[in-house]
């Protein structure tokens, strides 16, 4: 078959981007007003609600003597007030997937459920200058508002790490702080995308992408986090609080032994309480004789190792998850341009 | 030049095949009507033209060679698609300004004053707009950006009579006053009779037909004789009705042919609908030309 007579095609000097800030800016400004006023009501909370936490931790610290009963009972008060982070921990922990999510699913998604992606990706820009133009204000606005919310975050939690309730290596913490809260938004923004892009209806992409990353967050929380970098180990009955457990194990004379062996000596012996991955689960019964189960086991020749990751590695495991996600991310940004260049109308 | 220049493009989605091995090669400065019916390939046909889609096999290029899609094809072409996609909440002038800011070439003062002599209200949210104004804005946002090929998906399917008239009637201004090329689908053909001078003619992915509507129909023939009269080894016949006693016959007349119409044989010029029914019958189905639906 001969081919066409096809021409070198002219040079065609692109549109500016200075053009295609407008673009961006007009066809975004209702979703990120939106996304800016949510944020903002929660940064106020979290404001609010830090400075009374800020104010009564000095007013604890102001207490002397530290010892007298007053003190004794504004710490109690204290713990007992801010003890538990509950639901503000969920929230400020899946925020920065609902906002991703809300920013970048519909981008696309939009443009492909109502069709007017046959009028931009012919207009003279071109597609992929097109869908960068677009991406930007919502990721810029995403993480700018998400940072400000993660630095709140940390101001407002800093009492309640100096006494010792929360270690800010706690799941509930560690992702929405700087930098690793700017990784997970961006996470969500990429992931978000790519939905849109796949499903081509902004509802489904918005709810996919949210159980995606919720998906995520969760595996990271619960194993991938504790592996950055190779745990401690140690053999003290006491890990320093601010660190953080990774798991347990046993061991009699350098070789394992497992929770169901375990079991077995202590029912034996007749101690009360069981072991399950490596940790007493029942405390001894009161009025018990016998002491409990861990103290009988090491009195016998067992030994119980810890494994944690101390507070020290808190900025490493930062840095490393605002990388990993960063990139992550950049991966998916990538192979949506790619898609949005080789798919068909 | 030719505008458009295909050659074997073939599009499929999944196994279907929207489009199967179409070559053409139309000369600029033509109003082009791809006419079939609904399913055809019409559309699949000018979104590779215009770039939306990109070929499974065969090659497309526009504007003398330019590749479509390119940068290049982008810049001087300008699409309306099918239901005139436009943002639902942006008014005519922020589509006007949001267009201006996707293109190098945006006459904004064309398109405001356009918008004005149509009576569309400015701050008018587009999907506000009854369907022949938003017709009119989207053809109005795609004639400002001067293209050199306008091509036009299904543009007057949704509107009524007086709108539809008005629609064609501010395109063929834009093809006098502009000089510009324009690529238009339908699936009635009445509706282009009078201002199409260019047809191709598309049913089940393929080209039945197409070239310069007065070369075709000057090549064509209705003809009229008895059943048993001898016919022209010239013709090709495209549609043949006949009774026991009479023959009516369409037919291409050679090219090379150079005597007139065969004795005992009247004939009679066919009117491009009536071209366009044969050839789409032909293709269709075989038995309809028999049981002799003369049209």
């Amino acid at each position: 078959m001969t081919t066409l007579t096809t021409v070198p095609p002219p040079v065609v000097r692109p549109v500016p981007w200075h053009r295609l800030a407008w673009v961006a800016w007009r066809q975004s400004r209702t979703t990120l007003a939106a996304i800016l006023g949510v944020v903002a009501l929660v940064v106020v909370y979290f404001a609010i609600n830090g400075h009374t936490i800020h104010s009564a931790y000095a007013d604890w610290q102001a207490c002397t003597p530290r010892r007298s009963s007053a003190c004794e009972f504004m710490s109690t008060n204290f713990h007992n007030e801010y003890g538990s982070t509950g639901l503000i921990g969920f929230v400020q922990v899946l925020l920065p997937g609902i906002v991703g999510a809300f920013a970048g699913a519909p981008i696309l998604a939009r443009e492909l459920e109502t069709g007017t992606f046959r009028y931009a990706w012919t207009q003279g820009v071109g597609r992929v200058r097109w869908a960068i133009a677009l991406m930007v204000p919502g990721l810029v606005v995403s993480v700018a508002a998400l940072a400000a919310l993660g630095a709140v975050i940390s101001w407002r939690y800093r009492p309640l790490a100096a006494a010792g309730i929360t270690s800010r290596l706690d799941p509930s913490l560690f992702p929405s702080s700087n930098p690793a809260v700017i990784g997970w938004t961006l996470a969500a923004f990429a992931l978000g995308v790519l939905a849109g892009l796949v499903w081509r209806r902004v509802l489904p992409a918005v709810a996919t992408t949210i159980a995606l990353w919720f998906g995520l967050a969760v595996l990271v929380s619960l194993t991938l986090r504790w592996h950055y970098v190779a745990p401690l180990t140690t053999t003290k009955l006491e890990v320093p609080s601010t660190g953080m457990q990774v798991s347990q194990w046993w061991t009699r004379g350098g070789t394992h032994v497992s929770d169901s062996q375990l079991n077995q000596v202590l029912q034996d012996a007749g101690v009360h309480g069981t072991i399950s991955s490596g940790n007493a689960h029942a405390q001894p019964a009161p009025g018990s004789k016998v002491a409990d189960p861990i103290q009988y086991l090491v009195h016998h020749g067992y030994t119980q190792w810890t494994s944690y990751q101390p507070n020290g590695r808190y900025w490493t495991f930062q840095w490393i998850e605002f990388g990993w996600l960063t990139a992550f991310a950049l991966l998916a940004l990538g192979l949506s341009i790619l898609l949005v260049r080789r798919r068909d109308g | 030049m030719n505008v458009v220049e295909t050659r074997d493009l073939t599009k499929r989605y999944g196994k279907v095949a929207a489009l199967q091995d179409c070559s053409l090669a139309i000369p600029e400065g033509h109003l082009v009507a791809v006419v079939g019916p609904n399913g055809a390939g019409k559309s699949t046909l000018l979104n590779l033209v215009v770039g939306l889609a990109a070929p499974t096999a065969g090659e497309v290029s526009v504007l003398g060679g330019v590749p479509a899609g390119s940068a290049a094809a982008l810049d001087a072409i300008a699409f309306v698609a099918q239901d005139m996609p436009l943002y639902r909440s942006l008014s005519a002038v922020d589509m006007i300004h949001l267009t201006r800011n996707l293109n190098r070439h945006f006459d904004t003062e064309y398109a405001r004053r356009r918008i004005d002599d149509l009576g569309i209200a400015p701050k008018r949210r587009a999907g506000k707009l009854s369907g022949g104004q938003r017709a009119q804005l989207a053809l109005t946002l795609a004639l400002a950006r001067h293209p050199r090929l306008l091509v036009l998906d299904e543009p007057t399917a949704a509107l009524d009579p007086l709108a539809r008239h008005d629609f064609m009637a501010a395109v063929m201004t834009a093809m006098a006053e502009d000089g510009i090329s324009v690529l238009l689908s339908s699936h009635v053909l009445a509706e282009l009779e009078r201002v199409a001078d260019y047809l191709v003619l598309i049913s089940h992915g393929q080209v039945r037909l197409d070239g310069v509507v007065e070369d075709l129909i000057g090549r064509h023939l209705l003809l009229t004789g008895p059943s048993l009269q001898a016919r022209d080894p010239d013709w090709r016949i495209i549609q043949d009705i006949s009774t026991s006693a009479q023959s009516h016959l369409l037919v291409e007349i050679a090219e090379s042919s150079t005597h007139g119409v065969a004795p005992g044989w009247e004939g009679r010029p066919v009117s491009l609908e009536q071209l366009a029914m044969a050839y789409l019958r032909e293709t269709t189905s075989p038995q309809t030309s028999l049981a002799g639906v003369a049209r």
